[in-house]
C-alpha cells in the first residue's frame, strides 16, 4: 500500500489503530522506543456512599450492619505483604527447615509498581489469597502446628508433601517467624484425595476442630472461651438469643460446639457454630450475583468483590448492629483514633491488594472433571429437567442467581424491586439466615458446578454426600446427619430441598451421575 | 316450535359449573428441552352451545391457578406466587367466547378473550364439538405466550409458549 493510499484511509481506521495506545499508554520498553503498558485503574471501594446499600439488610432490618466510615477505613495502615513459607507436618518437615526459616530475612513481595500485565495482577492476587492477615494466633499458633497431636486430633488434611496448606509461616525479619492465620486460602483451599491442592474450592480445613484443639491445649479459661465466642458469633438482638444461650452453656459445651463443625464448614465471624456455613466454592464466583450463603453482599462488579473481601477479612468485627458491636466497642471508642488491636481490624488491604485478590478469584477455573458423560449421566440429565431442578439450578451456571427466603422470613415488598428473588422457600434450616449477624432472611440458590470435588452439602454442611440429599430417611427425627449435627443432639432431621426423594434407585443413580459431571 | 326446541336444547347445555372430566384443562411447556405437563384441578364451565344458533352460543370457563399441578409441589407453589399467577390477588383465569363460527362438520372457530391477571387478549381458537348423547364433547388445543400475560419472565430454559388443551363434555 503506497503512502497516498494510507492517507486516504478513513479516520476510523486510524482511531482503531491507535486505540490500544490510548487505552494502555505509551512508554519505553523492549519494542525499541515504545511499548504498550497496562494501566490499571484502582477503584476506591470503601466509600460511604458505596457501603450504604451494598449489603442486604439483616433479616431484622433494625439490626442491619453499619460498617465503619470511609474516613476510618482509609486511616487504617495498609498491610505489608511478606514472603511466606509452607507449614509441614512435623514428620514431613525437611531437616533443618525450622532453623533455616529463622535465618531468612523479611522479603516484601507485593509492590503494585511491579504489576505490568493482567497476568502479573493475577499472580500477585494468588500470593495475597494465600497471605495470612493474622499473626497473633487468631485460630491456631506455632506450638499447635509443631505438635503431632494437633494433626491426629483434628484429622488435618495434608498434601502429598506433608504440607498443611491452611496456614503459613510469615517471616517478618530474621528470627521473626510467625504462624499466619486467616488467609483467604485457609477456608477456600481443598486438599484432594490424591494430596494435590485445589485453590478456591470449598475448603476442607477443619478450622473449628483446630480451634477447639487450641483452646483445650492452651488451657483457655471458660471466660476466655466465652469472650471469643461472643466476639465471633454473638447476636443478642436475635429472638431467643441462641448464641447467648450457647455462651452461657459453659466451657465444655462450647468446645464441643466447635468440635461439631465438620471440615468443609467454618464458623466465620458473624456466622455461627450452631448453624455453621459451608465453606463456599470460589471457582466460578465471578458469575454469582450475591456473596455469602445469605446473599449478604451484592456482587454487581469487581468492586463489590473487593468490598466483600475487605469486609469478610475481619472488618465486620467493627460493624454496629443497632447499638451492638461484637467487640463491645462504643462508637466513641471506635472513632477515638486509638487503634483496635484485634486480628484483622487494625490494618487493611490496600485497594491495589484487594483488586489483585479479586482478579485472582475471578481467574479461577475448575480442574478437569474425571466424571465423563455416559449413558447413565445422559439419563440423569433428563431427570434433572423433568424434576424441575433447572428452574433454580439453571444451566449454564446451574443457578438462577436468585435469593430464596427461609421459612419464617416474610419478604419485604421493597425487596422485589431491589434484589433477585425466587419467592418460595425450599424449607432448609433457617437458623443461619435468621439468627446470625450475617443473616438476611434469604439463602442464595447455589450453583451446582463442581459438585464432584465438593462436600459436605447444603448451606450448613449437614450432608456429607450427594446420595444423602436424596435419602428420604434424612427427613426423620432419628436420622444421624452425615455432615454437621449440633453438639447437643445425636440425631436430627435434615429437612428441606425435598426434591428427587421419590425417585427410584436407578433414577437417583442416574441423577447423581449427571450432577457429578457438572 | 323451532324456537321452543332451541330454547329447550340450550337449557340442557346451560348446566351449572361442573367437572365432566377429571382435569379438563391441561397444559404443556418446554423446560430445559423437556416437555413439562400439568393441569388445573379446579375449573368450571358455563356453556350454551347450539350449532344452529351460534350467535347466541357461548363457552365460558374459569380455572383456579391455586389448583395448578405440575407434579412438583414446590414448583406449583412458586407458580402460584407473585412472579407467575399471583393467585392470591388473581384467583381466577378466565376465558370466554365472543363469537363462534362453523368451519364444517363439528368443527368451529371462536374468538375468545383470555384474561390472566390484568392481561387480556383475544385469541382465535379452533375447536371441535362432537355430539355425544344429549350433549357435546368439546376439544381445543391452542398455544399462548406466557409473557403476554405476565407469567414469569424471559428465561434461558423455560419456553415462552404454553400449549393448552381443553377437553370438556357437557350434557
Amino acid at each position: 500500500m503506497g503512502k497516498n493510499k494510507l492517507v486516504q484511509l478513513p479516520l476510523w481506521t486510524w482511531i482503531l489503530a491507535i486505540l490500544p495506545l490510548l487505552a494502555f499508554g505509551v512508554g519505553k520498553g523492549k519494542w525499541g522506543n515504545f511499548s504498550v503498558q497496562f494501566i490499571q485503574e484502582i477503584p476506591r471501594i470503601w466509600t460511604d456512599l458505596a457501603m450504604k446499600n451494598w449489603e442486604l439488610p439483616n433479616s431484622n432490618p433494625e439490626f442491619s450492619a453499619q460498617p465503619v466510615s470511609e474516613e476510618f477505613y482509609y486511616s487504617l495502615p495498609e498491610r505489608v505483604i511478606f514472603k511466606t513459607y509452607p507449614v509441614y507436618h512435623p514428620d514431613y518437615e525437611p531437616d533443618g527447615y525450622w532453623e533455616w526459616l529463622h535465618e531468612q530475612e523479611a522479603e516484601i513481595v507485593f509492590d503494585p509498581k511491579n504489576l505490568k500485565t493482567e497476568e502479573d495482577w493475577i499472580r500477585a492476587g494468588e500470593l495475597l489469597f494465600d497471605y495470612p492477615i493474622d499473626t497473633l494466633g487468631a485460630v491456631i499458633g506455632t506450638e499447635h502446628v509443631r505438635d503431632r497431636d494437633f494433626y491426629r486430633d483434628t484429622q488435618m488434611p495434608l498434601t502429598s508433601e506433608g504440607v498443611m496448606p491452611f496456614a503459613k509461616w510469615v517471616v517478618a525479619g530474621k528470627g521473626k517467624v510467625y504462624l499466619g492465620n486467616l488467609s483467604c486460602g485457609m477456608c477456600h483451599t481443598r486438599v484432594m484425595e490424591d494430596g494435590s491442592l485445589l485453590k478456591g474450592a470449598q475448603g476442607n480445613w477443619p478450622g473449628d476442630k483446630a480451634f477447639a484443639y487450641a483452646l483445650e491445649k492452651d488451657g483457655a479459661s471458660e471466660k476466655a472461651i466465652q469472650n471469643v465466642t461472643g466476639f465471633l458469633f454473638s447476636s443478642p438482638f436475635v429472638a431467643g438469643d441462641p448464641h447467648g444461650k450457647l455462651i452461657a452453656s459453659g466451657k465444655d459445651s462450647l468446645v464441643a460446639a466447635y468440635r461439631a463443625v465438620p471440615e468443609g464448614a467454618f464458623g466465620r465471624q458473624g456466622t455461627s457454630i450452631l448453624y455453621p456455613p459451608q465453606a463456599p466454592n470460589l471457582i466460578g464466583v465471578k458469575d454469582r450475583k450475591y456473596l455469602d450463603h445469605g446473599g449478604l453482599g451484592q456482587h454487581r462488579n469487581i468492586e463489590d468483590m473487593m468490598r466483600y473481601i475487605a469486609m469478610n477479612q475481619a472488618l465486620d468485627f467493627l460493624n454496629f448492629y443497632g447499638d451492638y458491636n461484637p467487640l463491645g466497642l462504643t462508637k466513641e471508642r471506635l472513632y477515638s483514633g486509638q487503634p483496635i488491636i484485634f486480628p484483622g481490624t487494625y490494618d487493611r488491604h490496600s485497594d491495589e491488594q484487594l483488586l489483585a485478590i479479586a482478579k485472582y478469584v475471578y481467574s479461577l477455573t475448575p480442574p478437569e472433571n474425571p466424571n465423563k458423560l455416559s449413558t447413565l449421566s445422559e439419563k440423569g440429565k433428563i431427570i434433572f429437567a423433568q424434576q424441575g431442578c433447572v428452574t433454580c439450578h439453571t444451566p449454564p451456571l446451574f443457578t438462577n442467581n436468585q435469593l430464596t427466603p427461609a421459612d419464617g422470613f416474610e419478604i419485604p415488598e421493597e425487596h422485589y424491586g431491589k434484589y433477585d428473588i425466587f419467592d418460595i422457600s425450599v424449607g432448609t434450616d433457617p437458623g443461619y439466615t435468621l439468627n446470625t449477624r450475617r443473616g438476611t432472611g434469604y439463602y442464595k440458590i447455589p450453583s451446582l458446578l463442581g459438585l464432584w470435588y465438593r462436600g459436605p452439602f447444603l448451606h450448613d454442611a449437614s450432608l456429607a454426600k450427594l446420595e444423602d440429599l436424596f435419602d428420604p430417611a434424612r427427613l426423620r427425627g432419628d436420622y444421624v446427619p452425615t455432615g454437621f449435627k449440633p453438639h447437643t443432639v445425636k440425631t436430627r432431621a435434615v429437612k428441606g430441598h425435598e426434591f428427587g426423594m421419590d425417585l427410584g434407585k436407578e433414577d437417583k443413580e442416574a441423577l447423581i451421575a449427571y450432577l457429578k459431571t457438572l | 316450535m323451532r324456537l321452543l326446541f332451541v330454547a329447550l336444547f340450550s337449557f340442557f347445555l346451560s348446566v351449572p359449573a361442573g367437572f365432566q372430566s377429571a382435569f379438563p384443562v391441561r397444559f404443556q411447556i418446554k423446560n430445559a428441552g423437556i416437555t413439562v405437563e400439568g393441569h388445573f384441578s379446579e375449573s368450571s364451565f358455563d356453556v350454551q352451545f347450539n350449532p344452529k344458533d351460534l350467535s347466541n352460543s357461548y363457552l365460558r370457563g374459569k380455572v383456579l391457578p391455586s389448583s395448578i399441578n405440575t407434579g412438583i409441589g414446590l414448583r406449583d407453589k412458586h407458580l402460584q406466587g407473585r412472579q407467575y399467577f399471583q393467585s392470591a390477588s388473581y384467583p381466577e383465569v378466565q376465558m370466554h367466547s365472543k363469537r363462534i363460527r362453523s368451519l364444517g362438520k363439528n368443527q368451529y372457530e371462536g374468538v375468545f378473550e383470555i384474561q390472566i391477571k390484568d392481561f387480556r387478549q383475544d385469541k382465535t381458537i379452533s375447536f371441535s364439538a362432537i355430539p355425544k348423547g344429549k350433549g357435546y364433547e368439546f376439544e381445543a388445543k391452542f398455544s399462548i405466550n406466557r409473557l403476554d400475560f405476565g407469567i414469569g419472565e424471559k428465561s434461558l430454559v423455560l419456553g415462552d409458549e404454553v400449549v393448552v388443551e381443553i377437553k370438556l363434555r357437557k350434557e
